[in-house]
């Protein structure tokens, strides 16, 4: 009974210390960035990519001595990808710790409850992987997006339907989520426009065991082209079932997450073959540095690097240059340096513009990938591309 | 002013003053957190604790609730109208529980409780693909309509003050009688005359209306919702049995306590043991059950009875 | 007959096919459920865990030994018992026999063995999702079947297929057991009333380590023959939890054949309700089954009592 008591007394005490105490983490010479991060949870495995990428940039910035003498430190803690908790994070982060900026978040839901605090407190916060279009659609003067919107997702996808696909049918499949209805919608009002006929649209919930149903449906639609929004797993599982029911659209064709990670390709094995994917970063690109990224990467975490890690490691690029220009370490200074950003990092080009409803976004072009070899190529557009697309697709009976 | 007035008193003007004494968002923002879970503790206390009927699918009622708000402002209510969304939520997850009730009443105990989760399970899967009226999975957005975090500090506060003098007064009155023979025996209550499937709907309903409101109350807080949060089985509809659980379940001030305990330690844990703090989370949960059976509060209502027990000497050893 | 209905004919099939054989996989997921709450009338809110749990085993017998997973239901079976035993042992046993208000302390108990299993398998293993790359993984045996002049090819998943066997082959083995051997008598004998049970001589007590032992290697056995056609990662479990939930209601508690038909029961609602009502539906309407279930057929679709 005692031990229990003593627990609770010391239980007690430790959230006392931890309510009243503004304890600042950061020390001298050093400039902390509070970074909140799916670490459970079933988005566990893209919060821990990023944390592997925010991390290895910041070692690489401070080995080389800092930004003007001052070390980069990450505070980085676990959301479990829920919008309350990242919320609290974060009014800790900005009210407790005194954080003059914020980043990270993965799912579009966090990255947008972190936005209306960043919002409300004036402080900046970059998103660098929430995708939904409304995050940049409020016109918020505090949030900044490194990463293209969901609906530009595709933009790369596009040019390569008019120019070599043109298809005339297609079939959409997409998981039930913000990014998946979000992205799939981009790809049916851009077919809509074009008169390509959406034979089949429709959402599953994210983590099914079988699709065969739903894929035998797609095949006796026979459509030209499968376009798929798919969480990790079931991008492969999609395409293993699909060669199992030997469906032979011209292309299969995924809108980017889980179609672009080094997993798939080992998940699906031969049925990942040739497999299309919009994307925003392939290690290839012939950005400075992301070769390098890449290779670091790969030694550090034993993979390939996804555009996931890309975007966290070009983040602290693009902090290590606010702080080079910024006048003081005031939310509102960075902000200001922070929106005056114009550089290249490993990533793509960082300038944060306004278009269309869009504020503080960041425009870039999109990529085509395609698995050739059991590996993945930058395919398309032409001036990016390191191989050749296959199109259209052999048919399952026909491989050898 | 007698003791135990003034024992009432200091705490409650305490609890009025702390946003005067402090300006801090991030203590604010968990105390929030915890009225709101003292508020859904109690409602699930009042059906589960009390009435007996234990339900896994709670978050239906909060979801409802919730909804209901996002889609008054989807069809153009002002953030500050949208306040009214507490009694409509509330009143909306009532007409829901009156539905589920109907349906599920008919089945005892475990069954029951499952048959609320699977009812839940669909309402989200609703939630999820009805996209023209609750924007599917993207889920909706507003403006919160306040900046300050006092002014849902108080609201909260006022949800949760009603919610427990409703709950204690229902409790005082007949019904309460009514549920606690239910609860200890429902064929037996049944041939002492209480038409049993009624006053399970009563509980249920009062329930679901306080959870409603929770729920409404989340969203003018949040100022954003999606299926996959309110609709959620582990992080409210099982969550809200824990709160009970851990304060202790068919007691006035269990859920209040076991709010605390969720909030505190969960922050605790995730703020200090960083890797792995579920798995923390996850012993205490079992700690508690197997130390504390009847939760907090009633574990202590326990001893102290026991001690009350061997404080008075048994006659035959006088 | 006309392309167009051949075509129609063709995917109709295969949805029940595809349908019939995934229901052989929730079958076995649904047995060990079903066993547990036939006789012991609790909850079990970690069995998506526990299920995780023989996945992991199963994934590491393949990445370290090379242990093709259907051999590793071998390990997976012994060691889910062992567990089983284990957590009913020393933590459900004590929690059901302290009085509290409500029975279902012992539900929030398997919440946080829910919990703690899978954030353990989260801290050890990463978040990373696993799978097994056999060569069999997409598989099929091709059915060309003429029919009016027309070709249907109808496909058969071969691993789909053989858990569809195993699955028969636990649930004939389980029933034989129940109703054939000593061990199994006294079960039912303890599903049926415990304290009669008691009252016999029988130890109930070590009765419901056994079936709790058993009905965690059952749904360990499931995720061995998951593993090829699926994949793993600590948070799996709980959906497959309510799977199995489902099927213990269709089947009926403890009504073993019961539960091989309720898991294809589920298993084809969810094929024919995806191409034919809505993907976005397709769980709502196992759950829909399972709430019209309860109320009309209490006893589940076989209409029987418990084990």
């Amino acid at each position: 009974m005692k031990t229990r008591r003593t627990f609770m007394v010391l239980a007690f005490l430790a959230v006392a210390t931890l309510l009243l105490s503004p304890v600042s983490l950061a020390e001298e010479k050093s400039f902390t960035v509070g970074i909140s991060l799916p670490l459970t949870g079933p988005e566990a495995k893209f919060g821990e990519m990023k944390k592997q990428a925010y991390e290895m940039a910041a070692q690489e910035i401070n080995s080389r001595g800092g930004v003007k003498g001052l070390k980069i430190v990450y505070d980085i803690q676990d959301s479990g990808a829920k919008p309350e908790t990242a919320t609290s994070i974060v009014e800790k982060f900005i009210t407790i710790n005194k954080y003059p900026l914020i980043v990270g978040e993965y799912t579009s839901q966090c990255s947008y409850a972190v936005a209306g605090v960043a919002e409300k407190y004036k402080v900046p916060y970059l998103v660098d992987t929430g995708a939904a279009d409304k995050i940049t659609q409020q016109g918020w003067k505090y949030v900044y997006r490194l990463n293209p919107p969901s609906s530009l997702y595709g933009a790369g996808l596009f040019t390569f339907f008019e120019q070599v696909a043109k298809p005339q049918s297609i079939a959409l499949l997409y998981e039930n989520t913000d990014f998946g209805t979000s992205t799939s919608k981009a790809m049916q009002v851009y077919c809509e426009k074009k008169g390509i006929k959406v034979v089949l649209s429709e959402g599953y919930q994210a983590g099914a065991v079988d699709f065969k149903p739903i894929l035998q449906k797609v095949k006796s639609l026979r459509p030209d082209i499968v376009y798929m929004v798919s969480y990790l797993m079931d991008a492969s599982l999609l395409m293993r079932q699909s060669k199992e029911l030997d469906i032979n659209p011209k292309a299969f064709v995924g809108g980017a997450a889980g179609f672009t990670l080094p997993e798939f390709l080992e998940n699906a094995a031969d049925a990942s073959e040739y497999v299309m994917s919009a994307t925003l970063w392939t290690p290839q690109v012939k950005y400075p540095g992301a070769k390098e990224f890449a290779e670091n990467y790969q030694k550090k975490t034993g993979k390939a690097p996804s555009y996931h890690g890309a975007e966290a490691y070009a983040t602290t690029y693009v902090i290590a240059d606010v702080l080079k220009r910024t006048k003081s370490h005031s939310p509102e200074d960075l902000r200001a340096a922070l929106a005056a950003t114009d550089m290249m990092t490993a990533f793509g080009p960082v300038k944060f513009i306004s278009f269309d409803q869009f504020t503080n976004q960041n425009s870039m072009d999109t990529l085509v990938l395609q698995v050739i070899k059991k590996k993945y190529e930058t395919v398309w557009p032409k001036s990016a591309a390191s191989g050749d697309f296959v199109f259209p697709f052999p048919r399952w009976r026909d491989r050898k | 002013m007698t003791k135990t007035t003034l024992l009432w008193a200091l705490p409650a003007v305490a609890i009025l003053l702390i946003p005067a004494l402090t300006q801090n968002p991030y203590l604010l923002h968990m105390l929030i957190l915890v009225l709101m879970w003292v508020v859904l503790g109690q409602s699930w206390n009042l059906l589960g604790g009390y009435t007996g009927q234990v339900s896994f699918g709670h978050a239906a009622f909060f979801g409802i609730g919730a909804y209901t708000t996002g889609i008054l402002v989807k069809l153009g209510l002002s953030p500050a109208a949208a306040w009214s969304g507490l009694l409509v939520g509330g009143l909306a997850a009532m007409v829901v529980a009156s539905v589920i009730g109907w349906i599920c009443f008919r089945l005892r105990g475990p069954y029951f409780a499952l048959s609320v989760l699977a009812l839940s399970e669909v309402l989200r899967l609703v939630a999820l693909n009805w996209n023209r009226l609750t924007n599917g999975a993207e889920g909706i957005l507003f403006i919160p309509a306040f900046t300050s975090k006092a002014a849902y500090y108080y609201i909260v506060l006022a949800i949760a003050v009603a919610c427990f003098l409703a709950i204690r007064r229902v409790m005082g009155s007949r019904l309460g009688y009514y549920f606690l023979a239910i609860r200890e025996d429902q064929d037996c209550a049944e041939s002492l005359g209480i038409d049993t499937t009624r006053y399970k709907l009563y509980s249920l309903l009062v329930s679901s209306f306080f959870t409603g409101v929770a729920g409404s109350f989340y969203m003018n807080y949040m100022g954003f919702i999606d299926p996959g949060i309110v609709f959620s089985i582990e992080n409210i509809s099982i969550m809200m049995i824990l709160v009970v659980m851990l304060g202790g379940a068919g007691t006035m001030w269990g859920p209040a306590v076991g709010a605390v305990i969720y909030i505190l330690m969960s922050e605790v844990f995730r703020v200090f043991v960083k890797r792995g703090h579920l798995v923390f989370f996850g012993v205490l949960i079992i700690v508690i059950i197997i130390w504390f059976p009847n939760g907090v509060v009633g574990t202590i209502g326990e001893w102290r009875a026991r001690r009350k027990a061997q404080a008075t000497p048994a006659p035959e050893g006088a | 007959m006309s392309g167009q209905v051949a075509g129609q004919l063709e995917l109709l099939l295969q949805t029940i096919i595809s349908g019939v054989l995934l229901g052989g996989l929730y079958s076995l997921i649904g047995l060990g459920m079903s066993l547990i709450m036939g006789v012991m009338k609790i909850i079990n809110l970690a069995h998506g865990e526990l299920m995780m749990v023989a996945m992991y085993v199963t994934f590491w017998c393949f990445t370290l030994a090379g242990l093709d997973p259907y051999l590793s239901v071998l390990i997976a079976f012994p060691l889910l018992f062992l567990l089983g035993v284990a957590v009913q042992k020393f933590l459900i046993a004590p929690v059901m026999e302290v009085e509290s208000i409500l029975p279902e302390n012992q539900v929030l108990l398997t919440v946080g063995i829910g919990l703690v299993l899978s954030n353990l398998a989260l801290l050890a293993f990463s978040a990373d999702y696993r799978s097994v790359p056999v060569s069999y993984a997409s598989k099929a045996i091709y059915w060309d079947l003429s029919l009016g002049g027309q070709t249907l090819s109808l496909s058969f998943s071969v691993p789909m297929m053989v858990a569809f066997g195993i699955a028969l082959v636990l649930g004939a083995s389980l029933f034989l057991f129940l109703g054939r051997t000593d061990l199994g008598r006294m079960i039912r004998a303890t599903a049926q009333d415990k304290r009669a049970a008691a009252l016999m001589g029988i130890n109930t007590k070590r009765i419901t380590y056994v079936t709790f032992g058993l009905g965690s290697a059952l749904v360990g056995a499931a995720g061995s023959l998951l593993v090829p056609v699926y994949y793993v990662f600590p948070q799996i479990g709980g959906p497959f939890t309510l799977k199995a939930f489902i099927i213990t209601v269709l089947g009926g508690m403890g009504n073993i054949p019961g539960a091989v038909l309720g898991g294809v029961v589920l298993g084809l609602a969810e094929s024919l309700g995806s191409v034919y009502v809505s993907l976005g539906y397709k769980d709502a309407i196992g759950f829909v089954i399972f709430v019209l279930v309860l109320i009309f057929l209490p006893k589940g679709i076989l209409g029987k009592g418990s084990a």
